[in-house]
């Protein structure tokens, strides 16, 4: 680079839905090459939106309502289709937010990487590997991605997107569901890749800590008035019950396997965990240490090998259909993924009254008032009943799916890294809402995340789990109180 | 977007109108004479003649609406039944290995081979006869399809997290399932259409199903088979529309179905 080059520009952009919610007012951003640039902003403000747009690729029923996008001399919102895919195949790269859902299920890693590589060979395949942290064995590049832990879809897509050796690098959330020292590690790499190689990265995040590990700039987003949601509530803080209540679940020696009929690999061998009505138990462990697979057994959706389950003292079946429905009421489970989490084909308020009619049989009237109390719980204004998923955000979307399980009025509630899509503030008014939950009706919560600062701070008990072969570790009794 | 879906729908309606008000529009009767067999269109058949010397034109215009009908129930019963059996496999993997087994079995047996036996066994059937074999045949291709469909959508976390809560079967299958099936729900309505006016058109060729002196396209085609060189319209015209039929239902259905909406770009 011998002159300062501009890789992208936007000016003023604004983005809305036709006739529908605006999704994005009056962004302006300069990516040069060499340059890490971060926006960040809460949940709904409108930085997958920023990044679709560079990519000339908006959300079906967006449109621009004001301002200028150049990427690399072109304005992909308005180029030829011909033109737009030339441009994304060999100079623009993009990871999304759910990475695993765009990585072909039937193609093995090593087919993912090599297949848009400048570089082919084995070895090229090696290094990329190597440099998202990832095994470089043979057997690692022969499995398919439903075979792999989200955090490692995450990292292939990664490689997949760099493989290419692209000018312009966008990312949505690259450290979300990542333990602590992998993110740094992305971050590190990141740093790397713009300072060596001269790319220009454009990364949306709610990670502060990535932001100021490598970011050179940032664009703070904020909502625009109609999305503008009520606060959250604020933490309360409480202390521990004196003396534990006889444990709501409990299970006993758990095994359980994951992969196909070739690749079993066992996850979980030998687990014993207690629920206690009013504590929070988190769940941690690296990426791939079966935590996803602990709750989905504990919901009866992913078969045990081997153990027992039990709720209030009553021998709970394998497999959710075998439970009676007051059972499924009792458990909840907040599912990892959000962007799959709610049917796409219903609005939001269909979503919620579902679970008040089926299990308290609530008169319809009485339901758009619960449902909008629901919301206001998230921290979402309760005009979303209306709305459908695809006109949310991912961090709105994980509020309305964890509402979702509130409506049901659990008494243990599975969350699979729940905070993962949400900024902090969001983030904290939601683990105050949970552990008000926890200290007022006593309910069982359990917290999987890779967040250690989250987890130590609202967690009572720590399990962790290992490698492939896990030893739970009853890590710190010692609970402090949020904030 | 709507516009271009009105369009679309368009021709699709106006044949099945035409069909309908067919018989109402014809300028003679379906069942007499009215110029010399195989006569080539003049100022009283604007057509020309069939074999027997019946005006063209009017047996055309009457003999959509049973082939339409025939067509369209076959169609329906095929995709409701399959809609039905193929999210049940998804959603039951267990029953769902047994059902597609059970499906690979009944497709071994050759559709045309399989009318004919219905055909046969129920001598009296006619249409009815070929209408059920049709269905009962054309099941099994459907419900693998829809069973392929619907498996990714039986994984999703929003059906996985109602399932865990405490839905029923029936409730998956109708309101979680289903409506994210719209689009391949009704490509596969406009194939199986198109496949029930291809067996219904075979059978007729083969003598099964309506019967002479009914007009109907089908029956039309075999009819007037031996007299082609003479008034090449007596063939031409059954056929042409049979086509348009099938063109025209796939159109309106490409139309109907909403477009996929990516949920993560690229």
């Amino acid at each position: 680079m011998t002159t300062v080059r501009v890789t992208a520009r936007v000016t003023d952009l604004s983005i809305a839905i036709s006739d529908g919610p605006q999704l994005l007012t009056g962004a302006t951003l300069t990516l040069t090459p060499g340059r890490v640039h971060a926006l960040t902003g809460p949940s709904g403000a409108g930085k997958t939106t920023l990044l679709r747009a560079l990519l000339g690729a908006l959300p079906p029923g967006a449109r621009r309502t004001a301002g200028t996008v150049t990427v690399l001399g072109h304005d992909p919102l308005d180029l030829p289709e011909r033109e737009l895919r030339a441009l994304r195949r060999h100079r623009l790269a993009y990871v999304g937010q759910d990475p695993g859902s765009g990585l072909n299920p039937r193609m093995r890693v090593g087919r993912l990487i090599t297949e848009t590589a400048a570089d082919p060979s084995g070895q090229g395949l090696r290094d990329l590997l190597a440099q998202v942290r990832l095994p470089t064995d043979e057997q690692f590049e022969r499995r398919r991605p439903g075979e792999l832990s989200g955090g490692q879809q995450r990292r292939v897509a990664l490689a997949r997107a760099l493989a290419r050796r692209p000018e312009l690098l966008l990312l949505d959330e690259p450290t979300a569901g990542l333990d602590p020292a992998l993110r740094d590690e992305i971050a590190d790499l990141l740093r790397e890749l713009a300072t060596r190689h001269g790319l220009a990265v454009a990364l949306a995040t709610h990670d502060p800590r990535l932001v100021s590990r490598c970011a050179d700039d940032v664009l703070t987003l904020t909502l625009t008035p109609a999305t503008r949601r009520t606060p959250a509530r604020a933490p309360r803080t409480r202390t521990a019950p004196a003396s534990p209540a006889p444990a709501l679940v409990t299970a006993r020696g758990l095994g359980a396997y994951v992969g196909g009929r070739r690749d079993r690999r066992p996850v979980l061998t030998d687990l014993d965990l207690d629920l206690t009505p009013g504590t929070r138990t988190g769940i941690v462990g690296a990426s791939g240490s079966g935590k996803t697979t602990l709750v989905r057994l504990l919901a009866g959706l992913h078969p045990p090998a081997t153990g027992t389950l039990a709720l209030a003292g009553t021998p709970l079946a394998p497999s959710h259909r075998a439970r009676t429905r007051e059972q499924r009421r009792r458990i909840q489970l907040v599912p990892q993924n959000p962007l799959g989490a709610l049917n796409p084909a219903r609005t939001i308020g269909a979503t919620l009254t579902r679970p008040l009619r089926l299990h308290f049989s609530l008169p319809q009237e009485q339901c758009a008032a619960r449902v909008a109390g629901l919301l206001r719980s998230v921290g979402l204004p309760s005009e979303f009943a209306d709305r459908y998923p695809y006109e949310l955000s991912g961090g709105q979307r994980q509020r309305v799916s964890i509402a979702r399980a509130l409506a049901a009025e659990p008494d243990v509630l599975l969350c699979d890294e729940v905070t993962s899509a949400l900024d902090a503030d969001t983030a904290t008014g939601i683990m105050g809402l949970l552990s008000g939950l926890c200290a007022d009706h006593g309910l069982a919560l359990a917290l999987v995340s890779h967040d250690l600062p989250l987890v130590g701070t609202y967690a009572d008990t720590v399990l962790t789990l290992g490698g492939a072969a896990p030893a739970p570790v009853e890590l710190s009794q010692g609970r402090v109180g949020p904030g | 977007m709507t516009v271009r879906k009105l369009v679309r729908t368009v021709p699709a309606l106006l044949l099945v109108l035409l069909a309908l008000a067919g018989p109402l529009l014809a300028p003679h009767a379906v069942d007499q004479p009215v110029t010399a067999p195989y006569a080539t269109p003049d100022a009283v058949a604007t057509l020309g003649g069939d074999q027997l010397g019946r005006d063209l034109l009017s047996r055309l215009l009457s003999g959509g609406a049973p082939l339409i009908a025939t067509a369209l129930g076959i169609a329906l019963l095929v995709t409701t039944a399959a809609a039905a059996l193929g999210i049940l496999a998804a959603l039951r993997p267990r029953l769902g290995r047994w059902l597609e087994r059970a499906a690979d079995l009944a497709i071994l047996l050759p559709a045309v081979l399989g009318i004919m036996l219905v055909a046969l066994a129920w001598p009296g059937g006619g249409r009815l006869a070929v209408a059920a074999a049709a269905t009962v045949l054309g099941i099994p291709y459907a419900v693998r399809i829809v069973a392929a469909a619907a498996a990714p959508v039986a994984a999703t976390g929003y059906v996985e997290t109602a399932a865990a809560g405490g839905e029923r079967l029936w409730y998956l299958m109708v309101r979680e399932v289903l409506p994210n099936l719209r689009a391949t729900l009704l490509a596969l309505f406009g194939l199986r259409f198109v496949e029930g006016v291809y067996i219904v058109s075979i059978a007729a060729f083969l003598q099964l199903g309506p019967q002479p002196p009914a007009a109907d396209w089908a029956l039309m085609i075999r009819e007037n088979a031996p007299g082609i060189l003479l008034n090449p319209w007596a063939v031409a015209a059954p056929s042409l529309a049979i086509g348009l039929l099938a063109i025209s239902v796939n159109l309106a259905v490409e139309g109907i179905a909403a477009r996929p909406t990516p949920e993560s770009a690229l």
